[in-house]
């Protein structure tokens, strides 16, 4: 961007004046290169290894099996999409990582506003030790729990169904939503439930109409949380789920790679397209996401 | 619900008062119960099993026949050399990892603060390595690194040095387990911490210049004491995220190469589902579970205290 405005600054006045706008009174030019410098480091680093798998899923099999790092135009394609998005496993995979993420994530939010509700508003025995143990269980390892949590789901014939797998990761995101929707109700102030209990609005109504539409930041922000746990977990599916019926993106990866071969090409693309619905929803939900980290999600504890 | 049969009767404003504190204590307890059914009948059960089956010896093909040994299963690990590499490997995992994430996110909040064009772009953008799923950032990795037509290595090759698939080799798998786990965190630790250094009002900085403070002595006595808060609560979570991860390494090394980067989940997991040791798996998850509430209690208190 800087390079960009300082080239065309003879043909257009106006970019100059626009990019000064922007700099505060103190940024001295020595220190916007140095900036720069530092924030080309870091994401170079972060960005670099993503922005390439992106390039080499655009690129033929030849280039990728090759010892060059740059494509040529004619390298181009979008074979490697094409055959993945046929790949008939892979439709089913991604469509049970559709129905088990947002499940999970409608059954999270649920459950959580309605615990964050009451432990926001109401005075019970317990409730400290309610939110702590729901901060507690984030310590626990998750190894010590899925041997008991095996048997137990199968005692319970959840094995291999989507019920079982969303029940699972609803768990895993309940006390984390709970925590951050708890910081977003405890901002709302108490006198609006006053007001509306004096207008004859019951306990529900009130978080119905009032705390749930005042806090959409913090339930977004929840709910993109718990979609991402439940979109990305490997581990738990990897357990519960013992057929394709179930298995979902991350663990059906898989499919591209046997024993001793693994198709590069076809598993760079599917591993991308596994990223698409986590990378755009993270886009409608990142400004929330900093803001909350700076007071809702810290503010509990 | 029960509000509403609190006006039709003639009581006192006391009576009525107390019938209300009942019924909401009622309606604050059915709200919350869901979550803590489902907490406790998915969570807590199995962690009070898994505490359980710590001192027996039980075995996956055959769990109903549990057999009490005591302590044996802790003394077993005390002659066990698996466990204590992975131990340390964990806890070296672990101390590297988060301090290079807290530092290198320190850098980078510093940089994403100021005001420059395309900051904005800057903040969301390096957030995308945290929302990735594990197995693809270690799909990433080793794709980066094979021999031949891996990225890393075709440079390396350019540049005349030694070329091979990384993750196998001892002596580097380990230092590229922690490169992962710094790539994959440290924007989560730069914006939060970057958050915290926002909410210093400015008026403080312009008071120290004036004070005649430099860049420096305004970090050290203005920016950390106040970000120490938000930085307190990173490095927990990341400790407890770190010490009980098992994704990265057991999708990336699987422990290997000979045992080089095992750490206490992918041992515990190897133990329980592959040599159906189930007891001993679970003494191992109870020591993980010891030391993680141990460094959770020393580190607030610690904390706290100043």
């Amino acid at each position: 961007m800087a390079t960009d405005s300082s080239t065309h600054s003879s043909s257009d006045r106006s970019l100059i004046q626009r990019f000064d706008a922007w700099l505060s009174d103190d940024m001295s030019p020595r220190r916007l290169v140095g900036v720069y410098a530092v924030l080309s480091l870091y994401f170079a680093f972060l960005l670099l290894p993503v922005g390439y798998m992106l390039l080499v899923t655009f690129t033929s099999q030849e280039f990728l099996y090759s010892p060059q790092l740059i494509p040529s135009l004619g390298d181009l394609t979008v074979e490697n999409y094409l055959t993945v998005l046929q790949t008939g496993a892979f439709q089913g995979y991604f469509v049970n990582s559709v129905v088990i993420a947002v499940s999970t994530t409608t059954l999270t939010l649920v459950v959580g506003t309605l615990a964050a509700y009451s432990l926001s508003r109401f005075e019970f025995p317990g409730r400290q030790s309610i939110l702590l143990s729901f901060l507690a269980t984030q310590m626990l390892p998750l190894v010590l729990i899925l041997i008991p949590f095996f048997l137990l789901m199968f005692s319970l014939n959840l094995i291999d169904s989507y019920l079982g797998i969303v029940i699972a990761h609803s768990v895993g995101g309940i006390p984390l939503g709970t925590w951050l929707l708890k910081g977003y109700f405890d901002d709302i102030p108490a006198s609006l439930d006053e007001a509306a209990k004096m207008d004859g609005c019951s306990r529900l109504d009130i978080l119905w109409r009032i705390i749930v539409p005042l806090s959409l930041p913090g339930i977004a922000v929840a709910g993109f949380y718990t979609f991402i746990l439940s979109w990305n977990d490997y581990l738990l599916v990897s357990i519960l789920s013992q057929t394709a019926a179930t298995r979902t993106l991350p663990f059906g990866l898989q499919l591209f790679q046997s024993q001793n071969t693994v198709a590069w090409e076809l598993l760079l693309t599917a591993a991308t397209i596994t990223i698409v619905p986590v990378v755009v929803l993270f886009a409608f939900v990142q400004s929330y996401i900093v803001e909350g980290l700076a007071s809702g999600g810290m503010k509990g504890m | 619900m029960a509000t509403q049969d609190i006006s039709s009767s003639p009581l006192s404003p006391y009576v009525a008062e107390f019938k209300r504190f009942v019924s909401d204590t009622w309606l604050g307890y059915a709200m919350v119960l869901p979550a803590v059914i489902m907490l406790g009948a998915i969570i807590v059960y199995p962690t009070l099993r898994g505490i359980q089956l710590a001192f027996f010896e039980v075995s996956l093909l055959n769990p109903d026949q549990m057999t009490f040994v005591g302590l044996s299963n802790f003394g077993q690990m005390l002659s066990d050399a698996t466990f204590k590499s992975a131990l340390w490997h964990t806890v070296l995992l672990t101390a590297v990892a988060v301090s290079l994430q807290y530092l290198l996110g320190l850098g980078l909040a510093l940089a994403l603060k100021e005001k420059v064009p395309g900051a904005g772009f800057f903040r969301s953008a390096s957030m995308i390595t945290w929302v990735l799923p594990g197995i693809v950032m270690v799909i990433i990795f080793r794709f980066l690194v094979q021999p031949d037509f891996g990225p890393a290595n075709i440079v390396l090759a350019k540049l005349g040095l030694e070329t091979t698939y990384w993750f196998g080799r001892p002596g580097v798998a380990f230092p590229l387990i922690v490169v992962m786990h710094v790539w994959r965190n440290v924007p989560f630790y730069a914006i939060a911490l970057m958050a915290a250094m926002k909410s210093i009002p400015e008026t403080q900085y312009e008071a120290a210049r004036l004070d005649g403070a430099g860049p420096l002595q305004a970090f050290r006595y203005i920016t950390l004491p106040q970000i120490s808060y938000v930085s307190m609560i990173m490095i927990v979570l990341h400790v407890i995220f770190t010490f009980n991860n098992f994704d990265i390494v057991y999708l990336s090394t699987g422990g290997g190469p000979l045992g080089n980067t095992e750490v206490m989940s992918t041992y515990i997991y190897k133990q329980a589902f592959e040599q159906y040791a189930l007891g001993y798996g679970a003494s191992m998850a109870l020591v993980m579970l010891i030391i993680m509430m141990a460094f959770t209690v020393v580190y607030v208190r610690l904390e706290a205290r100043d």
